[in-house]
């Protein structure tokens, strides 16, 4: 009993702080929470808009789909469907992850109707370095996604960038991170376009 | 804080921070964010600014029950109190400036462990009153914020060119992106500490 009463004379202003403080934070993430998930979603909506044009409604893809990565852990898919302001299908966006040279890269990819191209993507993460692996934001390295096919990509050290083909020339400086971005786009949108496919939810993938 | 005898407590709790004791220049305390975050002046305002926000915060809290507070269990009563604060400045970043916060990224939460908050609790707000507590806040963070946008200044000019976003070097100016790296962030620290010591030297202080 002693113990309890020295436990309690000692530490209730700790007891009683964090308890206060506690409820400060709920406070504040109740007020704030909405703004910051609007803002999330409205940065997404942005970086996807600028794939798909098109697209005004972004709807989640309720099926399960789920991702191996190349460490042979599991992750669920976060996919998108885009469509336009008469609610027809104009695309897919989806969310795709790995490592970079310094740290995680996350990506935001977009596909066309039929999961038969890809449309480019855009980078959501990174903190890869300045003026070399950083290039993978530039025009460069990112317009050799655009219209590529959703299949197995390619690194290939020369090549001619502008040519639509399932080859990606690398960055000067940057084979690391030219590498994560290709493996990426290779772990994510190989398994979402056979799993969608799977679940009927691409139809006419055999055209 | 170190008030000398023959001063106003209050001015010198308020001004000792932006020279004589600055954290950063002076007191080569609280580092991580002058090393990290300092690529450009923007970003280091932010940071800045989230610092003086908890250091006044905590200060205050830390003044306010340093009579309650029992020493065994102070340092962790100071982390409870910080941690508090810097995660509603973290909310109040993502909610209000989303695209600063995602540029600061992990360095806003890491303000928990940044010694100069923890050191101005200890050293001054648990054995102050709450306006030398509040001034001395405001002084200590106003310093560090003066010294990560010196830093920040010199490396985003070096870097692009720019400062604040606006050109300053003529177009012919190569940009020298090793300052954008942690290499430039230390050797930009570095030259700066280097001049002050030598400025400080010679004024004999």
């Amino acid at each position: 009993m002693s113990k309890l009463k020295l436990f309690a004379r000692e530490s209730w202003l700790l007891l009683v702080s964090s308890f206060v403080f506690g409820l400060l934070i709920a406070v504040t993430n109740a007020a704030l929470s909405d703004r910051i998930e609007q803002n999330k979603s409205a940065k997404l909506n942005e970086l996807t808009k600028t794939l798909l044009p098109n697209a005004e409604i972004f709807q989640p893809v309720q099926a399960e789909i789920e991702i191996t990565l190349p460490d042979g852990s599991k992750e669920p898919a976060r996919i998108f469907e885009a469509l336009s302001a008469d609610k027809q299908r104009v695309g897919w966006s989806f969310m795709a992850r790995g490592s970079g040279f310094s740290g995680d890269i996350e990506l935001v990819l977009a596909a066309d109707r039929d999961f038969q191209k890809l449309m480019g993507y855009n980078v959501l993460v990174s903190s890869e370095t300045p003026g070399f692996g950083d290039q993978m934001k530039n025009d460069y390295y990112r317009n050799q996604f655009v219209n590529a096919p959703t299949g197995q990509l390619t690194l290939s050290k020369t090549g001619d960038p502008a040519t639509v083909d399932n080859q990606i020339v690398a960055m000067t400086g940057a084979t690391v991170t030219s590498t994560a971005v290709v493996n990426i786009v290779n772990t994510f949108v190989v398994q979402i376009k056979d799993q969608m496919t799977k679940k009927g939810l691409i139809g006419n993938v055999a055209q | 804080m170190s008030p000398s005898n023959n001063s106003n407590p209050y001015s010198t709790a308020l001004f000792a921070g932006l020279w004589k004791e600055n954290p950063t220049f002076r007191l080569l305390i609280g580092l991580c964010p002058p090393l990290a975050v300092t690529t450009a002046v923007k970003p280091a305002l932010t940071m800045g600014l989230s610092v003086i926000f908890v250091l006044v915060c905590s200060n205050i809290v830390v003044s306010l029950m340093r009579n309650l507070i029992k020493p065994h269990v102070r340092i962790i009563m100071f982390t409870v109190t910080i941690a508090t604060f810097v995660t509603i400045c973290d909310m109040f970043l993502k909610a209000f400036t989303p695209k600063m916060s995602e540029i600061l990224g992990a360095y806003v939460p890491l303000i928990i462990v940044n010694c100069l908050i923890i050191f101005r609790a200890e050293a001054c707000a648990s054995k102050s009153g709450l306006v030398v507590s509040i001034l001395d806040a405001v002084g200590m963070g106003a310093g560090f914020t003066l010294s990560l946008c010196v830093l920040a200044g010199v490396r985003e000019l070096l870097a692009t060119g720019h400062v604040f976003d606006i050109r300053v070097m003529p177009e012919a100016y190569v940009p020298c992106l090793a300052f954008q790296m942690p290499v430039g962030a230390f050797v930009t620290l570095g030259l700066l500490l280097g001049l002050i010591a030598l400025l400080t030297r010679k004024k004999g202080a």
